[in-house]
């Protein structure tokens, strides 16, 4: 079973007497360790796949299920509690707290599950290191680089050790050095993690990274590529 | 409780916003508090006294200077029926108009004031005041807000007065009194009081009807030279400061005022801030806190702010109240202002409810707002 299913999901929004419908019965696979771009126009509908799969949004029609779980299907509050577990998200504008250090920032999802002060210390740590911040954890995003931010953000939604860690333009608004090393990490966290990725990139190179590269296009999914290879990683490693 | 370095960090990182709102609150239970203290004041005068006391003044006669009564009425009174004790009592005064400056002297017998008064000394002696002639028994307030001690000497008009001693009483009105003996207030230069008191304050004995001594005190000096108005010391000292609790009672409306104000503030703070970070509470959304989390984080900013504040106001008018030694006087009735721990408890109550209350409704609106509109917002 995949670990994501996305079946027949309409998504549609009513803007003055139009109907705009970004998905048009959509249906997408994602395998456990895999990694996923997700490419296509401004307005494709990429960012709404990307949202419903990371539980922030619910489609009009069809079913979301991830891990077994019909996220569909759960009240605000056990979304909520399921997105704490089991997501990691990456914005394109990092979306730090800014009275919150790096370290507490990468903290935040720890504070919604059950794990001690401790233990919560050690992750953020991990998460930290893995990123290369560590030397980084008591400052403030304001004192921080732009791609030093994302890679905080990045800590921060694999900080929890989630099923999927869905991106949102993760590179959208750094320099190309910076997008360089985001780039890296994240394939670095794929291979050696074997964290499931599933990007939303307009950037042709960030798609390249991926194993498997889709587009959307007037909200119909195509599939370019079949999965070329799955992360060697598996669950019991 | 695991988000409130959260909290605590985004009213600091917004501190500008979040001090202004905390000294509004402050500034606005501090009126609360203190026009509380005042009521309370006034409060006393009327319920502060045993019913059982009455006061046999002139008739007609308001100020205290105005009032001369024979001494020798006090043999009259203590024989009639349903009369225990009589203390007969001169007071001298420097000024009769509603001021923060009076100094009232009461000259009693000294043997005599024990009787009807619970005091406890925290300074001096009763034998001296007994014995001197020019000696004053000083209630705590006054000799803190004088900084009066045992052996000081003071002067009210013509007359000096050495302290020989310091009390307290369970009734704080009468810790802003002066006592002196009767005599030094009938024989002193220019008083021309010689077998002349002000009033007589009349106990009533057990089982009697306060109200048929006052009646029969009244009559026996209805066909004398100088009539009296017998009434209970409670009313009759209400209705000396009549005038001030009008006042007093305008300015309760104030304290309320100030509530709705300190509401208002809070309030349009917490809204703002939610505005601001509408697109934060939609990341924290998204990390996986739930609404009602959202709804509990503005709630406590909300509640951080109003308590805060309304604590700093609190203790500070209680502070002013009680260590500020202010009192207001009028027509020799002294009013001593004091926050008593209930109304600090009202007080803080009322912070805590008002800053949790203005959160409500900009907290519905933090935890309600859509999670992918909010994000798209710049």
């Amino acid at each position: 079973m995949a670990l994501v299913e996305v079946i027949d999901v309409v998504k549609e929004y009513r803007k003055g007497e139009h109907v705009i419908r970004p998905l048009d019965e959509v249906s997408l696979e994602i395998e456990r360790h895999e990694f996923v771009s997700l490419m296509g126009a401004s307005g494709s509908g990429k960012s709404t796949l990307l949202n419903l799969i990371a539980g922030i949004d619910r489609p009009t029609s069809g079913e979301v299920i991830v891990n077994g779980t019909a996220i569909t299907r759960l009240s605000r509050r056990q979304l909520a509690h399921w997105r704490a577990a089991h997501i990691g998200y990456v914005f394109q504008t990092h979306n730090l707290i800014p009275v919150l250090t790096a370290f507490e920032n990468v903290e935040l999802p720890l504070l919604l599950l059950p794990f001690s002060r401790s233990e919560r210390r050690k992750r953020v740590a991990l998460a930290l290191e893995a990123v290369g911040l560590s030397d980084r954890a008591d400052h403030y995003p304001r004192q921080l680089s732009g791609g030093q931010e994302q890679r905080v953000g990045i800590a921060r939604a694999i900080v929890a050790d989630p099923l999927v860690v869905v991106a949102d333009e993760p590179t959208g608004d750094l320099d190309a050095e910076s997008t360089e090393q985001i780039l890296e990490l994240l394939m670095r966290l794929n291979t050696e993690l074997g964290t499931t990725f599933l990007v939303v990139t307009h950037d042709p190179r960030t798609a390249g990274i991926a194993q498997r590269r889709l587009r959307l296009e007037k909200g119909k999914l195509l599939d370019r590529d079949c999965p070329a290879h799955v992360a060697t990683i598996t669950e019991d490693e | 409780m695991r988000f409130l370095r959260y909290v605590l960090k985004s009213l600091w990182g917004h501190r500008t916003r979040s001090l202004l709102t905390v000294g509004g609150a402050a500034v606005s239970l501090f009126v609360f508090t203190f026009v509380g203290g005042v009521r309370g004041g006034m409060d006393q005068i009327s319920s502060g006294w045993n019913e059982r006391s009455l006061i046999v003044f002139q008739i007609h006669r308001f100020c205290p200077e105005t009032s001369r009564l024979p001494e020798a009425y006090g043999k009259t009174i203590a024989a009639l029926p349903g009369v225990a004790d009589v203390l007969p009592m001169r007071v001298f005064m420097n000024n009769c108009g509603a001021t923060l400056d009076l100094i009232v002297l009461h000259g009693v017998p000294p043997q005599k004031l024990r009787a009807f008064r619970d005091l406890s000394l925290v300074a001096g002696s009763f034998s001296e005041f007994e014995t001197r002639r020019d000696a004053a028994l000083v209630g705590r307030t006054v000799a803190d807000r004088r900084r009066l001690r045992v052996g000081d000497k003071f002067t009210v008009g013509e007359l000096t007065v050495t302290v020989a001693g310091v009390f307290s009483a369970s009734n704080p009105a009468v810790e802003n009194t002066i006592y002196t003996p009767l005599e030094f207030l009938q024989y002193g230069r220019g008083l021309n009081s010689v077998g002349m008191v002000t009033q007589f304050e009349v106990k009533v004995a057990d089982g009697a009807d306060p109200v048929a001594v006052a009646r029969a005190i009244d009559e026996s000096f209805r066909a004398d030279r100088v009539q009296t108005d017998t009434r209970a010391k409670g009313v009759f000292e209400s209705f000396a400061v009549g005038d001030l609790a009008e006042l007093v009672g305008l300015a309760g409306y104030l304290g309320y005022a100030c509530i709705v104000l300190v509401l208002t503030l809070v309030s349009s703070t917490t809204m703002m801030t939610v505005q601001d970070r509408a697109r934060e509470y939609a990341v924290l959304q998204t990390i996986g806190i739930s609404w009602d989390g959202v709804f509990r984080l503005v709630l406590a900013e909300s509640a951080v702010l109003g308590g805060l504040g309304g604590a700093l106001g609190v203790t500070a008018a209680a502070a002013v109240l009680n260590w500020g030694g202010l009192s207001l006087a009028t027509e020799g009735v002294s009013v001593a202002f004091s926050a008593s721990g209930g109304l600090v408890a009202i007080g803080l109550t009322v912070a805590m409810v008002i800053g949790l209350a203005a959160g409500v409704f900009p907290a519905w609106q933090a935890a309600r707002s859509d999670i992918v509109e909010a994000l798209r917002s710049s």
